[in-house]
């Protein structure tokens, strides 16, 4: 009895080795632009990455990162206003890649608001995972009310997002217009996607299990603030976070 | 936390009177029982260990109240809010999903169920179909691991001010709740020792378990075989012949002395939820907790079956010394006061073992144990005894058959007690 115990562990394990190659693929696949950057614009971008990944630092000149590619100033002014422009780009396509892979679930169009907020946030921690020394870089040391300006054109993209799905949750009721209020809505969820982040850098947990119920708990408390709800959900998520800041005490 | 505080021992102790009268003649109408009980404050240490939920609201279950002994309403509340955190959204649901074994849902399972069916203790439970067969998949809430810790920390305090107790006193007994609860957050070994009890105990005819699919299982998702029966608590409520319950209760006691005696493994959890009544058997769920005990454990704990201990000083205070419940730094009066305790204890507990058959309806059992356990709690002179008490393994070991013996009341069924425990009494 005791084999059969063991044998059913061992094919467990082997099984586990080969699931976590899949998650890998399965999000990776996420990573291919659904708009493929035309190959000047993609050899830049790859080279600027490069730079900032293993230098710590962004490229310091347009005169030596043109020179290093082999391409003229000329040919990159062509495609971009500035270096930091090149950066800027790069996350808002991070961020297109996202709403591009929720938005084309089968469930989508069934969805809440609530649920595609959801839904879009465990997408965007997921696709984080690829890139969290970056984000480290430039979210680590800023509170989620502190502006980022590589990720302006990033916010930008998710704000669009974020109101095209608070208009869904207003057209079934789910969201109540609460006249000027209305517009710190979407103010709201970009400090959502600010915090998320945040959270998620700092957590340790195995499989980031705590980001997860971050997001989830967060989501409910905003979307229970923004519809007709009571607000139990504050306590909830007041009590998942106090023994956290208890632990800091 | 503050609420917490305010709440003093002694409305737990009229708490846990009111719940205790009630539970065993719940027919009486409740006027009369509500007189010398300050309703408010039973109904505020509730609703603020309730607002706790997760870690704390075990441990107060673990400690003082034996859900098995509380009225039916409230009972009904606590058996539903175990965690009582909001329902998994589905995204969440399926993202934890494809996280556990990289997989889409649908690759998965070829039908689930985007809501919950029901909660379980620290997760829900929903219904899925694969290759035909009709499935329930328990899915943990995230970050409840993590929150176990610090949730016990902060709760302890408040649970031992409330209790009247001293930590170092029973720091071994939170040691052990603790080691058990972050256990019940790790469903492989939950897998693991469902199938161990469920092989060792195949000889059972009345009783069933349901099948594992261990590629469908991690430490945070097990998925098994979807029975359909009434949980005991309903089918105890419902009108069931006698020779029936006593059919369920005989293999529940069966299973039981099967359990502690011979796998020296047990169910921890004797929670009316846990079981189902299916096609005329006794199915058990949930193997979130779960007890191993050593033989040498078992034998001292089980020597207090001997009926001859309660004719001989000796032998009791040998027993007693030998389970860490008498000290040696005890003096004669102390000395006194816990055999007396303990003589009286094992009385009562061994009476349906020594029956030889036992008719677990009988509303005096109950009520005597639980007046024992009330008048341990008032008592002063006990509470004034200091020293580590016991030994860490019996808190389950207790449960178990407390909670064993509250089910048996419930389904109102007679049993045969001298079946299947191995040579118990006399050894």
């Amino acid at each position: 009895m005791v084999h059969l115990v063991r044998r059913i562990n061992l094919a467990f394990l082997a099984g586990l080795e080969h699931r976590v190659g899949k998650v890998r693929r399965i999000f990776y696949a996420m990573d291919q632009t659904p708009h493929e950057l035309p190959p000047l614009r993609q050899r830049i971008e790859e080279a600027y990455l490069h730079e900032l990944r293993s230098e710590g630092r962004p490229p310091v000149s347009v005169f030596r990162f043109c020179h290093r590619l082999g391409i003229t100033e000329r040919e990159f002014y062509a495609e971009y206003p500035a270096l930091e422009a090149v950066e800027r780009h790069w996350w808002r396509g991070m961020m297109e890649r996202v709403i591009h892979s929720v938005e084309s679930g089968a469930e989508w169009s069934d969805f809440s608001a609530r649920q595609r907020m959801l839904a879009f946030l465990f997408a965007y921690v997921e696709a984080a995972l690829d890139h969290r020394s970056l984000l480290l870089m430039r979210l680590g040391h800023k509170a989620p009310i502190q502006p980022v300006p590589e990720w302006s054109a990033l916010e930008e993209r998710f704000e669009d997002f974020a109101r095209l799905q608070l208009m869904h949750g207003r057209t079934r009721g789910e969201i109540v217009s609460r006249g000027p209020l209305t517009a710190v809505y979407p103010k709201a969820l970009r400090l959502l996607l600010r915090s998320v982040t945040a959270f998620h850098l700092k957590d340790d947990s195995p499989k980031f299990e705590r980001t997860d119920a971050f997001i989830e708990k967060s989501v409910t408390v905003l979307f229970d603030l923004m519809g007709r709800q009571a607000l139990d959900s504050g306590f909830d998520l007041l009590r998942f976070l106090v023994p956290g800041m208890m632990r800091r005490a | 936390m503050a609420e917490l505080a305010g709440t003093g021992a002694r409305v737990g102790l009229n708490y846990l009177k009111y719940y205790g009268q009630r539970a065993i003649s719940p027919q009486t109408s409740e006027p009369a029982l509500r007189v010398g009980l300050d309703e408010v404050n039973a109904r505020a240490v509730y609703g603020t260990f309730s607002r706790l939920k997760g870690g704390p609201l075990k441990l107060a279950q673990m400690l003082s109240m034996d859900e098995n002994l509380l009225p039916p309403a409230y009972a009904a509340q606590f058996a539903q809010s175990q965690y009582s955190a909001p329902p998994l959204s589905w995204p969440l649901v399926r993202r934890t999903l494809e996280r556990e074994f990289g997989q889409s849902v649908e690759a998965l399972y070829d039908h689930f169920s985007p809501e919950a069916a029901h909660g379980a203790s620290i997760g829900q439970v929903h219904i899925a179909r694969r290759a035909g067969k009709k499935l329930a998949v328990k899915v943990q809430y995230p970050g409840v691991a993590e929150s176990m810790r610090s949730d016990l920390r902060v709760v302890k305090p408040v649970a031992l001010q409330i209790l009247g107790l001293r930590e170092e006193d029973i720091a071994h007994y939170f040691t052990e709740v603790e080691a058990r609860l972050l256990e019940e957050t790790d469903y492989a070994m939950e897998l693991r020792r469902a199938q161990e009890i469920a092989d060792a105990c195949a000889d059972l005819p009345q009783v069933r378990f349901p099948n594992f699919y261990p590629d469908r299982c991690s430490a945070r998702v097990l998925t098994m075989d979807w029975i359909e029966g009434l949980t005991l608590d309903r089918y105890a409520a419902g009108d069931a012949p006698q020779a029936e319950r006593d059919h369920i209760g005989q293999a529940l006691w069966d299973f039981y002395q099967h359990q502690i005696h011979v796998l020296h493994l047990f169910h921890a959890d004797p929670h009316p939820g846990n079981f189902l009544v299916s096609e005329g058997h006794l199915c058990v769920l949930d193997f979130g907790c779960t007890r191993a005990i050593t033989p040498e454990f078992h034998a001292k704990q089980f020597a207090f079956l001997n009926p001859e201990l309660l004719e001989s000083n000796q032998r009791l205070e040998t027993a007693l010394r030998s389970m860490d419940v008498l000290l040696p730094g005890d003096g004669p009066a102390q000395q006194t006061k816990i055999m007396d305790l303990a003589r009286t204890s094992v009385e009562l507990l061994t009476r349906p073992f020594r029956a030889g058959r036992f008719d677990f309806a009988d509303p005096s059992f109950i009520r005597a144990i639980y007046d024992l356990g009330e008048a341990n709690r008032q008592d002063r002179e006990l509470l004034s005894l200091r020293g580590a008490r016991g030994r860490a393994e019996s808190v389950y070991v207790n449960r178990a058959f407390f909670g064993l013996f509250s089910l048996l009341h419930r389904l109102r069924a007679v049993v045969d007690t001298g079946r299947g425990s191995v040579s118990i009494v006399g050894a």
